[in-house]
């Protein structure tokens, strides 16, 4: 009847509408009068009551739904495959190395890397990719759009 | 008339077609890759968009959105993937037919029902959104709030997965849109003081990350994943006997498809399920059916792009996102300057008729291309993910970066990405979210000034019949997953 795993999910949600219900109470008070007796927090208290009351009905949702319910485990039944985390960690870093390096730099270390980390080895298709795409992308929004990229502390700029 | 005029006379501009073309192509393009998806491709164009006039912006996204649809049957077709998730009832009978040796009648006779099914539609769309903005006008704030009620209410049935997932997932939506300061008293919610998060937390990449960085994610599990494909000879039209095999199935499913995408939240997917149950229903030879059979092909795909039309009219008449795609576009309406909604046919009608004229003009670009270049878009399919998806990965960057220059939107972009791979995971789509979201400032709005009107009585509401129908359609969305299950389990 419960699916363990919603269980799981369901508990995580409650517990982040609790967080949520209490930085609610540190809004700042505002008079009624002022209010119009609609008071900052009692809008995003409604939301939380409505997601904190769908999420104990979580786990039960497979039994509820019958045949419909079990399609519901058939993403989650293999487990996360490391490269999703070590993707991640890589995405993290480009994004912090824009304020170092710069945007454009960023995108080449992109184009190598993420290809690299994903076991691509065909650099007959590598270099030009990398050499061409960065810079292609970044004529299309530098040069045609206008935007302006932050070149970083090292101060590299696209030409 | 005038207004009609004007907006045919915007689109005509040669700049807009060519724009108007791109839109079309990339469409294609992005339809026919597996695992890019319209609503995707749009949010990536949105950064793109903001240095143009709004006629082409809106235009050019518009024209993507019904050539993206009809481009997943390219796909669904020759390699049995469906590009986008719309094409996935295509590919039961498509791609049986283009085993038999027969891909090119398979592709003629989806381009021609995916072009008479998004024209049919889009006459609909020029009737309907008039007359619903017309009825729109004299809605009160808690006439809105029930429309915006029932529209959440209908992500309940979004997609067949989780009625109750796709509920948390706009409920948080709608939280999400409370993040800033509160209009009416300028308390800041939700910025833990963060200074970046006061303005409230920008839409465009939330959706790159939903749409792009979180299927980038998935899609990092799947790398080696290659796909068996069939070898598009010449796009063949349709013979006399397949059009009279498959006329009415069109004129059926281009109804279907038209009445699920103007219901708030209903889209191509669900429209085309529909078209091919309906088209399976109707028809004398029903064992045919998953072997090759036209008609199979011709349901799913005129209700998918009959889809696109709908979705277009609660979208313009009401601001209300007829699909997930539609939800982007509204983004982008908003991030021009406009207020959808039946103000944007009073004060703006030529804009709303531009829009038509140029989706009209889409379809019949996307037919050409699609007939003269479904061989070549098939080959894309052979582009290897490991470049496919680092080169959307730098799209997502520059896209969220340009959207406020500023590296904030990235890290945005990057939070919402890994959010929604755990909310995939876990069932939980991401299109009702980005719903939510934008429907969220509606949501609030509403119900605060209805409450004020109402002197806080909120019962006072049910004195609107109006309301009554929205809170009685909006019961029966919520209540509906759960009655089908049960009947279905019997």
């Amino acid at each position: 009847m419960i699916n363990r795993t919603d269980l799981v999910v369901g508990v995580i949600l409650l517990a982040v509408c609790g967080w949520l219900y209490y930085v609610t109470a540190s809004f700042d008070e505002v008079s009624p009068l002022f209010a119009q007796d609609m008071p900052p927090e009692r809008f995003p208290r409604m939301l939380l009551w409505i997601i904190a009351g769908l999420s104990i009905l979580l786990p039960f949702e497979q039994w509820l739904r019958k045949e419909k319910g079990k399609i519901l485990d058939t993403k989650r039944k293999t487990p996360v495959r490391p490269i999703v985390y070590v993707t991640i960690g890589f995405l993290i870093l480009a994004v912090l190395a824009i304020q170092l390096i710069g945007t454009f730099l960023v995108l080449i270390v992109v184009c190598i890397g993420l290809p690299l980390l994903w076991g691509e080895r065909r650099w007959k298709i590598m270099v030009p990719f990398v050499v061409l795409f960065p810079a292609a992308v970044m004529v299309l929004f530098a040069h045609v759009l206008g935007v302006y990229f932050d070149p970083g502390v090292i101060g590299f700029k696209f030409p | 008339m005038d207004a009609v005029l004007q907006g045919f006379a915007l689109i005509a501009d040669p700049g807009n077609v060519a724009l108007i073309f791109v839109g079309v192509l990339i469409g294609v393009v992005v339809g026919a890759l597996p695992g890019l998806s319209s609503p995707m491709a749009v949010a990536l164009l949105l950064p793109f968009t903001i240095t143009l006039e709004p006629v082409p912006a809106i235009a050019m996204m518009a024209s993507l959105y019904c050539a993206g649809t009809f481009g997943g049957s390219i796909c669904a077709i020759l390699i049995n993937a469906p590009g986008a998730p719309p094409a996935v009832a295509t590919a039961f009978d498509g791609y049986p037919m283009a085993l038999r040796g027969e891909a090119g009648r398979a592709l003629g006779i989806a381009a021609v029902s995916s072009i008479s099914g998004g024209i049919l539609s889009l006459f609909i769309f020029v009737l309907a959104t008039p007359l619903l903005s017309k009825i729109a006008t004299s809605f009160r704030p808690m006439e809105y709030f029930a429309l915006a009620i029932f529209a959440l209410s209908m992500l309940a049935s979004i997609s067949g997965m989780s009625p109750i997932r796709n509920l948390i997932a706009g409920a948080a939506g709608v939280l999400l849109g409370t993040v800033g300061i509160h209009l009416t008293t300028g308390v800041e919610r939700f910025t833990f003081g963060y200074p970046a998060l006061t303005g409230g937390i920008g839409f465009v990449p939330v959706l790159i990350g939903l749409f792009a960085v979180a299927e980038l994610l998935n899609q990092s599990q799947a790398v080696d994943k290659a796909y068996e494909r069939i070898t598009a000879t010449v796009v063949k039209l349709p013979t006399r006997e397949d059009f009279r095999r498959i006329w009415g199935t069109i004129l059926r499913s281009s109804g279907i498809g038209t009445f699920i995408g103007v219901l708030p939240a209903e889209g191509a997917t669900v429209a085309a399920i529909m078209g091919y149950n309906e088209a399976k229903r109707w028809s004398k030879r029903k064992e045919e059916f998953g072997t090759g059979c036209p008609e199979g092909i011709a349901g799913p795909e005129a209700a998918n792009n009959a889809a696109t039309g709908g979705a277009m009219v609660p979208t313009l008449a009401l601001g209300i996102p007829g699909s997930a795609t539609t939800a982007v576009i509204l983004a982008a309406l908003i991030m021009h300057g406009f207020r959808p909604g039946p103000h944007l046919m009073k004060e703006t009608p030529e804009f709303v008729y531009a829009i038509f004229a140029a989706m009209l003009l889409a379809n019949f670009m996307f037919l050409g291309i699609g007939l003269a270049g479904a061989k070549i878009f098939s080959r894309i399919t052979l582009i290897p993910r490991t470049f496919l998806w680092p080169g959307v990965f730098v799209f997502s960057l520059i896209g969220s970066y340009s959207y406020g220059a500023s590296v904030y939107d990235v890290w945005v972009t990057l939070v919402a990405g890994v959010i929604g791979f755990v909310m995939l995971r876990h069932g939980f789509a991401p299109a009702p979210l980005v719903m939510g979201l934008i429907l969220g400032k509606l949501v609030e709005e509403s119900f605060s000034q209805s409450m004020i009107i109402l002197d806080n009585h909120w019962w006072r509401m049910f004195e609107s019949p109006v309301v009554d129908l929205f809170f009685l359609l909006a019961v029966l969305g919520l209540c509906w997953p759960f009655i089908s299950s049960r009947f279905a389990g019997r």
